[in-house]
């Protein structure tokens, strides 16, 4: 079942320059059960999307969308009370920078108790109070975190960034939501730490049929253990597919260069060689170029890319190019059949 | 060949709280050696608190170690904690560039105030020096008027490496430059700096918890742990065949 489906989401603000679209019509959907990765570079309108999926971003946005369900239910038609609720509930979001989102005035203690719901406790205030604090304690150990009495009497500034994060995940968890939106959750930490973060967040997944939607800059991570992979530009959605099939062929110029960027994936690098990079930095919101929003940086743009191009789709593979690289290959694969 | 730095026996020992009014030895660094050579470049990877990061302060010349000495070109430059020169021989780039650089002034000024303070330059060498720097690292000379906030990430970290390259350093220290960039920016960073090591034969001691770019652009590797040298090689060969249970730990994940 379909637990997520978003049709042409569209995030725009407006300035006293005229209307800035900073997402433009992306389409998503998630299954129960499936972890999905959301790549793109730093200002591609990513953290904006987890954003309007939980609702909390500010009024000056304004967000349009055909279709925005939670499990056949609109999100855009619901009150904002019954909407917070309904996502209070069933999503957990997992904020980029842990160490600055946890309260830094709060002991970790009082603050995972806040997060866990009333629903499950029973008994007078007293007997709810001793049942808090031991699923609070249960939550720390499901984390991976064994030295709870420290932890839990400790302010946030006195952890490290990999255990900031572990207890954010923990108060994310402590809902038991069906969907987890982990924008960005480890830019901040060592890589063995990182290690351990991507594992508690497989098991998750595996353990408790948690959808997990990813969000972050590095392909690498994500190669491993995501089912399916969108690759935003510049809040345009560039391709999107089946992760392993993504990486196989790449139809997108962008999600080519992407994957070329990285050392690993292209085995007959040379050592200290050049690594293919496309040239030029992503634009600004106020100077987006029209039609296809790569154009100027993509060595393949011709004449058409002014227009935006339409999404294809080729069965679970679908791509927004005018000119997609496997049609170049089939050219070249005629014209060798032609010459031999 | 002589090496271009040396360094040896190097330790550094802070004290912390302890009970009470005592205090103790934390060991940072404990007797780390090593030899780079023009034009190479040398890894250090390790986990959190392994003291990578009072290494390359070190190495620039922002902290000073206790025991040990550095050599620079076969001339002593540190000597048990006593600097002897400035840091104009050896440059370090900070993670991240938006807070290294002073939001107040342009980045022409800021990169005028290092030649003021280094060298005995006059206004009109000085400007040509600044314009000559950011051409190198691919920038353009009009950006010099451009205040840090007008920049993206990829070109502030450009900046940066203008910051550090212009009194022409024999070796450049990177502390995580290159881990909060984008991919695509990063290959572009990761390519200048190629370049520019292939051009004027600069040596870089990289730090990095990026695996990827550690097999990419390095020839030697460190591997530390608290304080320690654990491991030590040709990157090829140490990505091979290692010996240590903690070496193993970080290249696996």
């Amino acid at each position: 079942m379909q637990l997520l489906d978003i049709r042409n989401l569209t995030i725009e603000l407006e300035t006293s320059d005229g209307i800035i679209r900073a997402v433009d019509k992306i389409s998503l959907s998630l299954k129960e059960g499936e972890v999905h990765a959301l790549v793109g570079e730093s200002g591609s309108g990513k953290s904006l999307i987890a954003k309007a999926i939980v609702g909390v971003l500010n009024s000056r946005w304004r967000i349009t969308a055909d279709r925005m369900h939670w499990q056949g239910i609109d999100l855009m038609r619901l009150s904002p009370e019954k909407r917070r609720k309904l996502v209070g509930q069933e999503i957990a979001m997992i904020y980029q920078d842990p160490s600055s989102c946890l309260d830094p005035t709060a002991k970790i203690a009082d603050q995972i108790a806040e997060s866990i719901p009333d629903k499950g406790l029973k008994g007078y205030f007293w007997q709810k109070n001793k049942q808090r604090k031991e699923r609070a304690i249960a939550l720390l150990h499901k984390v991976g975190i064994r030295d709870h009495t420290k932890i839990l009497s400790s302010y946030p500034h006195e952890l490290s960034d990999g255990i900031c994060q572990k207890v954010m995940i923990a108060m994310a968890i402590a809902r038991s939501p069906k969907l987890l939106i982990a924008d960005e959750p480890t830019t901040a930490l060592e890589s063995t730490t990182r290690a351990q973060v991507f594992r508690l967040l497989k098991s998750l997944n595996l353990l408790k049929n948690m959808s997990i939607l990813m969000i972050s800059h590095e392909l690498e991570e994500l190669s491993s253990w995501t089912h399916g992979l969108h690759v935003l530009y510049c809040g345009q959605m560039v391709e999107a597919g089946p992760t392993k099939i993504l990486y196989k062929t790449p139809y997108h110029p962008y999600t080519n260069a992407l994957l070329k960027s990285l050392p690993d994936y292209n085995k007959d690098l040379s050592h200290k060689h050049e690594i293919y990079a496309l040239k030029g930095t992503i634009p600004t919101l106020q100077h987006l170029p029209i039609g296809c929003r790569l154009g100027p940086r993509c060595p393949q743009a011709q004449r058409d890319c002014v227009k935006t191009p339409k999404i294809s789709t080729q069965q679970e593979h679908s791509f927004a190019c005018h000119f997609p690289l496997m049609t170049l290959d089939k050219n070249k694969r005629n014209q060798k059949c032609n010459q031999s | 060949m002589q090496p271009i730095l040396k360094v040896q026996a190097l330790s550094k020992a802070f004290k912390i709280r302890d009970k009470y009014f005592l205090r103790k030895k934390f060991q940072v660094l404990d007797n780390i050696s090593f030899c780079l050579s023009k034009g190479e470049t040398i890894a250090i990877i390790g986990e959190t608190g392994s003291g990578k990061s009072t290494l390359a302060k070190i190495l620039a010349g922002a902290e000073t170690s206790q025991k040990g000495q550095i050599l620079l070109e076969g001339k002593i430059i540190e000597d048990d904690g006593k600097r002897k020169t400035s840091c104009r021989d050896i440059r370090l780039i900070f993670q991240d560039a938006s807070k290294s650089l002073n939001p107040g002034i342009t980045i022409g000024k800021t990169l005028k105030e290092i030649l003021l303070m280094n060298t005995d330059f006059d206004d009109f060498q000085c400007k040509e020096t600044i314009d000559k720097i950011l051409l190198k690292v691919g920038l353009l000379a009009e950006h010099q008027h451009y205040y840090p906030h007008m920049f993206s990430g990829g070109q502030l970290q450009r900046v940066a490496l203008a910051r550090a390259l212009i009194l022409e350093p024999k070796v450049l220290v990177l502390d995580e430059a290159l881990s909060s960039l984008d991919p695509s920016v990063r290959a572009q960073t990761v390519n200048l700096l190629l370049k520019l090591q292939q051009e004027t034969g600069l040596s870089y001691v990289l730090i990095t918890h990026h695996l990827s770019l550690v097999k990419h652009m390095s020839d030697q590797t460190l591997v530390l742990d608290q304080g320690k040298v654990i491991e030590s090689g040709k990157t090829q060969a140490l990505f091979k065949q290692h010996k240590s249970k903690i070496t193993q730990r970080l290249l696996n994940c």
